[in-house]
């Protein structure tokens, strides 16, 4: 629309289990590569480990936090916010921005997660509990709170506007990157940083999920019919987002634009997903960007291997794309990464932007048989090169939280 | 009724909004309002009071599934015999051990 601001894409930092860096993330991409293998709890038990029901998740591979953060606070922090910074590190790096940033008040920094530093806390009070020691660790409340890596990345940039974390579950990058999205868009900061990170693959927080009963003892297999359940991962992705002016002022390399967010709640039921609350968000976010369904080439879907998600999501994708369903290549990278969680919105982001620059549809792996009630063109089990003009990525969380996005290529 | 249909009907009670007084074994599940997570709830107090594992996946399984709550003591009936042997098969082992 005229006069309005665009929201640009000049960085992004991912550190997943398929990959700790972007070009490492996103070329297991493109290979159809998996995160997948069994869960190592370090400094534990292995008897209590082994007695878990599911024993499969896609971890973060050889991370050095000495090796990858500077500030030594950070350094001491949770794991959950070693990979924020870390992926903070590298998005800016490849922004080229200069740092301290020159209008702090201007700038923005967004990073959330579903649980926080839940490692932390697990092991504070296991030893409160259990040894009967005086504490728990006198930097525990630092380390725990869901916006300690919010805060440390702020510091590391002197970020001195907008500094928070978001909590939406599933949704929580997504949300996070359209909240940044609307703050450059609607003028309040020229510049932020904004994404989520979690690692929540604890012996407690499996266990808790477990309990659950949605994790799959197989593997992640998005839209097959032998789904059965989801697989957890943990990881960050974090994209540094400016003002278009602001980007072309400096010279920066823009690498992909942010042209629309929607979020629509279902306000039903915690578990279980309605068709209206994520065709809203879809339609919105499409209304936002001021595109039509047939505009968009690329959906990377929620896609979480459950039952339930993948069945109401391909309904939901075939009623706002109606014909133009048609022409839609879809996939779930879920597939290869696992469920991040907090962060999936995140490294889902990112992949579209890649998948836009790369003209490449990454592919749905595990995909041997499609479900007949998800009849959508999934790209099952091979990546495929196509002109990607508009990405939309799509998150839809727990107690019906629904976030999305849609991307489209550098305006400059 | 044996010991392990009182125990699952008591359970049952417990994890609906309006309990009822009548429920038996031919009671259909899915007329006792139950949820998916009432189920995961239900399966896990299930856990708790037999000390049994139940290798449900609400995925593969809803609540339908179940059928009656007969087919619900039947599986947990078939878990508990099934450990019981198995410590029983683990005792005659190390009996066995010992005597050679």
């Amino acid at each position: 629309m005229c006069g309005q601001r665009r929201v640009v894409v000049t960085g992004t930092g991912a550190v997943t289990p398929i990959g700790n860096d972007v070009e490492t993330f996103w070329s297991s991409l493109k290979e159809g590569k998996s995160g997948l293998g069994t869960v190592e709890i370090k400094d534990f038990p292995q008897e209590l480990a082994n007695e878990l029901q599911i024993k499969i998740g896609c971890q973060v591979k050889d991370f050095d936090p000495k090796a990858r953060i500077k500030n030594r606070l950070a350094q001491l922090a949770d794991r959950y916010s070693h990979f924020a910074v870390a992926a903070a590190a590298e998005a800016f790096a490849q922004s080229k921005l200069e740092t301290p940033l020159k209008n702090p008040y201007r700038s923005a920094c967004i990073i959330g997660s579903g649980a926080g530093g839940l490692n932390t806390i697990e092991y504070a009070y296991s030893q409160l509990f259990t040894t009967n020691r005086r504490a728990g660790d006198p930097l525990m409340l630092l380390k725990f709170i869901g916006s300690s890596a919010a805060a440390h990345v702020g510091i590391d940039y002197g970020i001195k506007g907008p500094t928070f974390g978001t909590v939406s579950a599933c949704a929580t990058a997504s949300h996070a990157i359209g909240l940044l999205y609307q703050y450059i868009k609607n003028g309040m900061v020229d510049v932020g940083v904004a994404g989520a990170s979690e690692s929540a693959l604890s012996y407690g927080s499996m266990k808790a999920w477990q309990a659950m009963r949605v994790l799959s003892p197989d593997g992640c297999f998005p839209f097959s019919k032998k789904r059965n359940g989801t697989v957890l991962a943990e990881g960050a992705g974090v994209m540094v987002m400016e003002d278009l002016e602001h980007a072309k002022a400096r010279g920066a390399n823009i690498l992909a634009e942010v042209k629309g967010f929607g979020m629509a709640s279902d306000a039903k039921d915690m578990v279980n997903p309605t068709l209206e609350g994520p065709q809203e968000a879809m339609r919105q976010a499409l209304e936002d960007a001021g595109l039509a369904p047939c505009d968009i080439d690329y959906l990377n879907a929620h896609g979480t291997a459950t039952k339930l998600n993948d069945v109401n999501e391909t309904r939901a994708i075939r009623s706002v794309f109606g014909n133009a369903t048609g022409k839609l290549a879809v996939s779930s990278t879920k597939s290869m990464t696992g469920h991040l969680l907090g962060a999936s919105g995140g490294v889902e982001a990112i992949a579209c932007v890649k998948a836009i620059q790369d003209g490449f549809v990454p592919a749905t792996i595990g995909l041997t048989e499609a479900d007949p009630e998800c009849d959508l063109d999934y790209t099952p089990n091979v990546g495929r090169a196509k002109r990607i003009t508009h990405a939309m990525s799509n998150s839809f969380a727990f107690g019906g939280l629904n976030a999305v996005l849609v991307f489209g290529p550098s305006p400059a | 009724m044996d010991d392990v249909a009182i125990k699952i009907i008591d359970i049952l009670k417990r994890h609906m909004k309006n309990p009822r007084d009548d429920i038996t074994l031919e009671t259909p599940l899915l007329d006792l309002e139950i949820e998916s997570l009432d189920l995961a709830m239900i399966v896990f107090d299930v856990e708790d009071t037999f000390g049994i594992e139940i290798p449900y996946n609400a995925n593969e399984e809803e609540v339908g599934d179940f059928k009656t709550v007969g087919s619900v003591t039947d599986r947990v009936r078939m878990l508990v015999e099934a450990k019981a042997a198995k410590a029983a098969g683990g005792e005659a082992e190390g009996a066995a051990l010992q005597g050679a």
